[in-house]
């Protein structure tokens, strides 16, 4: 993807290359047709002094040498002539072993070469009548030290324009980063709230941003509030479903209901099927996933409760261990983060000997949680069944069922991966790992 | 054993005083948070089963305080809201246990039964060990070596009693108050009676009478 900065400068740089070389071009071509038209008018009277020059005597038509120019005379001066009369020709003795040629129309000609020098000339040729007979006079003039200093010119402005082009990207790059400032905050809040550091976006940044900002806002306070009326409703559907669930499982286990032992299966069987359902879809539904953006979860202030209390509740045979990085926290919401390390840590409760680890590393690229026990363990072959459905693998604990299926759930909501491994410590290591770029 | 139980189901209420009494508890009934509230402070409960979704003032506030006004008496809380937050918001107000509905009735036996042991700073053993007798509390039968002795059900509360206070000195009045709900008669000569089948089953020195003062249970063997 381009960025803003990357297309305005691509632009402006493409716009004033092309302005400035047009204008450079064009003013360099008008100043050198004036200079000429200045440089013609130089060898126009120049040409009128040699027809002046050109006399009559007894022999026809003569040229005075007197009245000539002493530039004529030295050879390659820069200065030439040849005057052409139907009888007679003279050409200037700076010519020296060169030939001046005789342009085929009057008027000025550029680009010829000529000498040793191979010396640009302006030529000049003009047509007169004079003693009745036709003279046609030819003045040249050396053009090269003009067209170097033009070229000079050409070096030094496009030098210049470079220069102007550098300083003009350079302040461009500056005014345009100061303009875009806004937007790069933006950009960086909306980072700090994906990774949970942050749970709104700052008001009065731009004028431009100002309703994206709104809504964004407005979004995330309707997402949190979305959850927190879905939570209250299930819970009240659970209140309302559980209570009258509870009754009936109590009278399942009835004196009565004792004498009729099928019945009573059946009975039973159908609650439980009831309750895990519905344990299972209320819990479902309370989960916040990754929809919340500003989310975020304590480590410091959350696990030592936790583990406080399920130390309460497995009682104190357990040493319940854990491994945090100090001012860790994960980008994901706090009673989703409860629910999960909740049930891993009680499944390993339930099974551990002894010992209990908590482990949760952040690495550059990916989260892990990892809950360790030193219990029996379950069958590599077994696992993947437990996984799937979720199921009891012993009736007679409650657990690595119904709980490992919402951690599964919530693995799932996260865009985690949950994975059962062989502990250090000699039982089962859950793992949930999740890739932190994923918002 | 006294026990509480705070809860707004009538139905639900219904079944677990009949289960539990069975099971050998003394059970109050209240299904109000203001009259739970101030019914623990008067009556010397062994041990609450509090539900959270109370008409009047919501068990967590009941439960933070009865705690703020110093009551150690071990809470179970039984609630519908199960998820971990909640559980450990429970906790935190001063639960000692969390029971999820729908529950099997024996799990909340065994963990009525676990709390009770927990309190008393006794392993949580499937049986209750005390002086050489071993009560299997669900069957309601004592054990010395491999001699077995089946219980009415008040001696089992009894015996239950002084097996969680062994080598204490327990008063009459005292052992009316943690045997019997607040509505039973309490005539201090059933409580002799009972005493003395115990004494005739398990043999006459288990259970010490100091005059004046009550019983104390030794458990020793004839």
């Amino acid at each position: 993807m381009k960025s803003i900065q990357g297309r305005l400068s691509l632009g402006l740089i493409g716009v004033l290359v092309m302005v400035g070389l047009i204008t450079a071009q064009v003013s360099l071509w008008l100043f050198e047709a004036g200079l000429q038209r200045y440089l013609e008018a130089g060898l126009r009277s120049e040409s009128e002094s040699l027809l002046i020059a050109v006399g009559r005597d007894a022999q026809g038509l003569r040229l005075n040498p007197e009245r000539l120019l002493p530039a004529y005379d030295r050879p390659f001066s820069g200065r030439y002539f040849r005057i052409d009369t139907p009888q007679s020709h003279w050409r200037s003795r700076s010519l020296w072993d060169a030939e001046l040629p005789l342009p085929e129309q009057p008027g000025l000609h550029t680009d010829w070469r000529v000498g040793p020098d191979n010396q640009l000339l302006l030529v000049l040729r003009s047509d007169y009548r004079r003693y009745q007979q036709t003279v046609t006079i030819t003045v040249a003039q050396d053009y090269t030290p003009v067209r170097q200093s033009f070229q000079r010119m050409r070096q030094v402005g496009l030098g210049t324009g470079a220069i102007a082009l550098l300083l003009i990207l350079i302040l461009q790059r500056f005014t345009v980063k100061r303009a875009l400032a806004p937007l790069e905050r933006a950009r960086q809040q909306i980072a700090q709230l994906r990774q949970g550091r942050r749970s709104q976006l700052d008001h009065g940044q731009a004028a431009e941003l100002e309703p994206l900002i709104e809504q964004i806002n407005h979004l995330l306070a309707h997402t949190e509030d979305s959850l927190k009326r879905a939570r209250n409703a299930t819970g009240n559907l659970g209140h309302a479903l559980k209570t009258p669930l509870a009754v009936l499982l109590n009278l399942a286990d009835h004196a009565q209901l004792k004498a009729a032992p099928a019945l009573r299966q059946v009975m039973q069987e159908q609650l439980r099927a009831i309750e895990w359902r519905v344990g299972r879809e209320l819990n479902r539904a309370r989960l916040a996933g990754d929809a919340l953006p500003g989310a975020r979860f304590d480590c410091d202030e959350e696990i030592p409760i936790l583990m406080q209390t399920l130390a309460k509740i497995h009682g104190g045979h357990l040493q319940l261990c854990t491994r945090i990085a100090p001012g860790l926290q994960l980008p994901r919401e706090r009673e989703d983060v409860l629910e999960l390390l909740g049930n891993l840590l009680d499944n390993a409760c339930k099974w551990a000997d002894a010992t209990v680890l908590l482990t949760i590393e952040a690495h550059a690229d990916a989260l892990h949680i990892g809950v360790d026990d030193d219990g029996p363990g379950i069958e590599p072959s077994r696992r993947q069944a437990v996984l799937e459905r979720g199921q009891r693998l012993d009736e007679s604990v409650q657990g690595h069922g119904l709980g490992l299926g919402i951690v599964r759930d919530i693995a799932q909501a996260w865009g985690a991966r949950l994975e059962l491994q062989t502990s250090e410590l000699g039982g089962l290591r859950a793992v949930v790992s999740w890739p932190l770029g994923h918002a | 054993m006294r026990l509480l139980l705070v809860e707004d189901s009538v139905a639900l209420a219904d079944e677990l005083q009949g289960n539990l009494s069975r099971h050998g508890y003394a059970v109050d009934w209240r299904t109000d948070g203001r009259d739970a509230l101030y019914q623990a402070q008067i009556e010397p409960y062994d041990i609450i089963v509090l539900d959270l979704g109370l008409p009047g003032i919501p068990g967590l506030e009941v439960l933070a305080q009865w705690r703020r006004e110093g009551l150690g008496t071990p809470v179970l809380v039984l609630t519908a809201r199960g998820s971990w937050a909640e559980r450990i918001e429970g906790l935190r107000a001063g639960a000692d246990d969390y029971l999820t509905k729908p529950f099997h009735p024996d799990e909340l036996l065994l963990r009525l039964q676990s709390l009770l042991r927990r309190a008393k700073g006794l392993p949580n053993q499937p049986t209750l060990k005390a002086a050489g007798l071993e009560l299997d509390e669900s069957r309601q039968v004592v054990q010395r070596g491999d001699e077995a002795f089946a219980l009415t059900a008040a001696e089992f509360r009894l015996l239950r009693y002084f097996m969680l206070h062994p080598g204490q000195l327990l008063s009459k009045q005292q052992l009316a108050e943690h045997l019997y709900d607040g509505e039973s008669e309490r005539e201090s000569n059933v409580l002799e009676v009972h005493v003395n089948h115990l004494r005739r089953k398990l043999g006459r020195d288990v259970i010490e009478t100091r005059r004046g003062q009550g019983y104390c249970f030794t458990g020793v063997a004839r």
